[in-house]
């Protein structure tokens, strides 16, 4: 048995014989021809292009069925790079100059084409490189005669293992037999990631050596809720994931008949369930989801990739974008966490030098040394709250102390002044609230819950400096231990301390889609979850599934524990005696 | 020779879509086309090229129309920039 370790691309657990999709090296028969056959050799690339082409428009009318508008645009794409006038004058020039065989010449024009891309660090661009080649390896089958393709004559269910996987070949899974697929490149803005989930088969990439390891017949588990490749797993393994296969899949199909039902429990008692937001990711399947609002939107983003600092009209133009999606319902926007490991392209002073970053200049320590980037935020969520009817709600984070919070509320009230001056008012009043990830900030919340509205809890961060472990350092990433007491007993005084002085809390983070954890944080009386749009309707259900009453025990016993392990044993067993 | 500095002003930049159209539009006239971004230059008419230049929000992009029909060309081009590629931010 072997388990690699990639990034989850697409949710769920798939089960069976491994196929090993042939390399994607354009292999190349003959090198150079005779003058008497350039003529010949243009006429073949002239037919596999045209051939391709009807190919490529065949596919864009089943994407579009399919898929929608916004992935056939896709093959639009690949249809303008096939007849991009760099690609069609640089073949033509190695077969009439070079006298390479139409083949060596497609060859070596991908690879020309190819590099540029090769140097570009934004991911995002980069990942552009594939739909070069994907319409190349296209080309290239056209070109060789070789009209077998691989994945339409696979027979059986199976997982398909290559070393990269590329846009058409995704769409060619649906129709056969392949039930989830793994990838050694390949990173969460790809192509293939987007849409493998909206094929819903499960999937893994980024595991780096999968196709070397793998043979073709191996027993393999993809899991695509945990980003992992079992190779040849034993029996124990095998026995276990086909029972958590059987649950997803019950689940699944329950999912789509809870969208429209209250987020409560099954004693009555109701709990707001918010998603995070992030525009970049957007999709068909998250426009669906009727939630309670947008709970947690990371601003970082528009930072990031940008040589200067963005306007107040720039940042306008997505919180507005965003405001919009919610309607009436709460938008939380939290001001930028810049620093720890989002450093942005502009030159900021703080961040130059810093050894220790996550103990550094991040969060709002950064901005209130930088108030013309405070104030910037703060007028373009203000601009917003003016033009719309959602509960705008602004998030500091990495809150430590209350002089913090109180600078912040004193440039907010200076931009709300400027707006009243202008004749301008939000739409609704604007909360403030804090970000709670800084023990000192949860252990003196007393002192600080009187300036704030509300509280959200950001359990990656708070765990990270409750137990003070990095979790990228191999040596001590598993002490960073959710069922540490210090961590339900730090949740439990947040929340008594805000509901003395009638404020709500909110847990993002990780642990909030932690199904194990939920009836923990349910019995800590938590009043709202805020997930990712992928784990919406999950929480939602196994929230609905809850009995308060008996969560509010759990929590009870939880707080009165002394180690890690009788934490984990009581919400290991409460799990099972839940979901057996 | 028409030629003029443009911002990218669409939050993801030149990414494929944005590049389609460019390609696209500028397929559509006889006149040399090409952008200009750190010293590289490329032919709009080619996707390639233009996704090539990795041009992210906020970059600015030398456009260069040069033929019969530059002026149309140009205005057609620019259009598509001013209009932020008829993206929502």
């Amino acid at each position: 048995m072997l388990v690699l370790k990639g990034l989850p691309a697409s949710p769920g657990i798939a089960i069976g014989p491994a196929v090993l999709l042939p390399g994607e090296v354009v292999s190349v028969s003959r090198q150079y021809i005779g003058e008497n056959e350039v003529n010949s050799e243009l006429e073949k690339i002239h037919q596999a292009i045209q051939k391709t082409f009807a190919e490529i428009s065949a596919c864009e009318e089943k994407v579009h069925q399919e898929l929608g508008a916004e992935y056939a645009n896709l093959m639009g794409t690949h249809k303008l790079i096939l007849q991009d006038p760099m690609l069609q004058s640089s073949l033509t020039h190695k077969i009439q100059h070079e006298f390479l065989s139409a083949q060596a010449a497609l060859f070596l024009t991908l690879q020309e084409l190819a590099a540029p891309f090769d140097k570009i660090e934004d991911p995002f661009f980069k990942e552009r490189r594939n739909d070069i080649f994907d319409v190349g390896k296209r080309l290239a089958t056209n070109l060789s005669g070789d009209k077998q393709h691989f994945l339409a004559s696979i027979k059986k269910s199976s997982l398909l293992v290559a070393h990269n996987l590329y846009p058409s070949d995704t769409i060619h899974l649906q129709a056969n037999k392949i039930i989830g697929f793994c990838t050694d490149v390949g990173g969460k803005t790809s192509h293939t990631a987007l849409l493998a989930q909206s094929l819903k088969i499960p999937a893994v990439v980024g595991l780096g050596t999968a196709s070397k390891d793998v043979h073709a017949g191996d027993t393999l588990i993809i899991d695509g809720e945990n980003g992992l490749l079992v190779i040849n797993p034993d029996r124990y393994t095998l026995s276990n994931y086909r029972k958590i296969q059987r649950e997803l899949k019950k689940t699944e199909a329950l999912l789509k008949t809870i969208n429209h039902l209250p987020v409560i429990t099954q004693d009555g008692h109701p709990v707001k369930l918010f998603v995070n937001y992030d525009p970049r990711t957007d999709n068909k399947d998250n426009k669906r989801l009727i939630t309670d609002g947008l709970g947690l939107l990371r601003t970082e983003f528009i930072f990031m990739n940008t040589p200067k600092p963005p306007t107040e009209d720039e940042q306008y133009q997505v919180y507005l974008a965003v405001a919009k999606r919610f309607d009436m319902r709460p938008a939380t926007i939290r001001l930028a966490d810049l620093g720890g490991d989002k450093i942005p392209d502009f030159h900021l002073d703080e961040l130059a030098q810093d050894d220790n970053p996550f103990m550094g200049c991040r969060g709002i320590r950064l901005f209130l040394k930088n108030p013309e980037l405070l104030h910037t935020q703060l007028r373009a969520i203000v601009r917003t709250a003016c033009e719309v009817p959602a509960q705008v709600r602004i998030m500091i984070p990495m809150v430590s102390s209350v002089e913090e919070v109180r600078h912040v509320r004193v440039a907010f009230d200076q931009v709300l002044q400027e707006f009243a001056q202008a004749g301008k008012h939000p739409v609704n009043k604007i909360a403030l609230g804090a970000m709670i990830e800084v023990p000192s900030a949860a252990l003196a919340l007393d002192g600080m819950i009187g300036e704030l509205d509300f509280v959200s809890i950001g359990t990656n961060d708070l765990i990270q400096y409750l137990v003070a472990v990095d979790r990228v350092n191999q040596e001590v990433a598993h002490m960073y231990d959710p069922c540490h007491p210090a961590v339900a007993r730090t949740l439990n005084l947040i929340i008594q301390t805000a509901h003395k002085r009638g404020k709500k809390v909110t847990i993002c983070g990780e642990l909030a889609s932690d199904s194990k954890m939920l009836p923990l944080l349910l019995g800590l009386e938590v009043d709202g979850l805020s997930v990712t749009p992928r784990m919406y309707l999950r929480v939602k259900n196994n929230i609905r599934h809850s009995n308060f009453e008996h969560c509010a025990d759990l929590a009870q016993a939880a707080l009165l524990m002394s180690s890690s392990d009788e934490i984990r044993n009581l919400i290991e067993q409460n799990d099972e005696h839940e979901n057996p | 020779m028409i030629q003029q500095n443009l911002e990218i002003k669409n939050r993801l930049g030149l990414h494929a879509r944005p590049a389609a159209l460019i390609a696209q539009t500028a397929a559509g006239f006889t006149c040399d086309i090409s952008l200009e971004k750190d010293g590289v230059t490329v032919n709009a008419k080619s996707i390639m090229g233009v996704m090539m230049l990795a041009a992210e929000h906020g970059s600015s992009l030398q456009l260069s129309t040069n033929g019969p029909d530059e002026k149309s060309a140009f205005e057609a081009i620019k259009a598509l920039f001013d209009n932020n590629f008829n993206e929502e931010f």
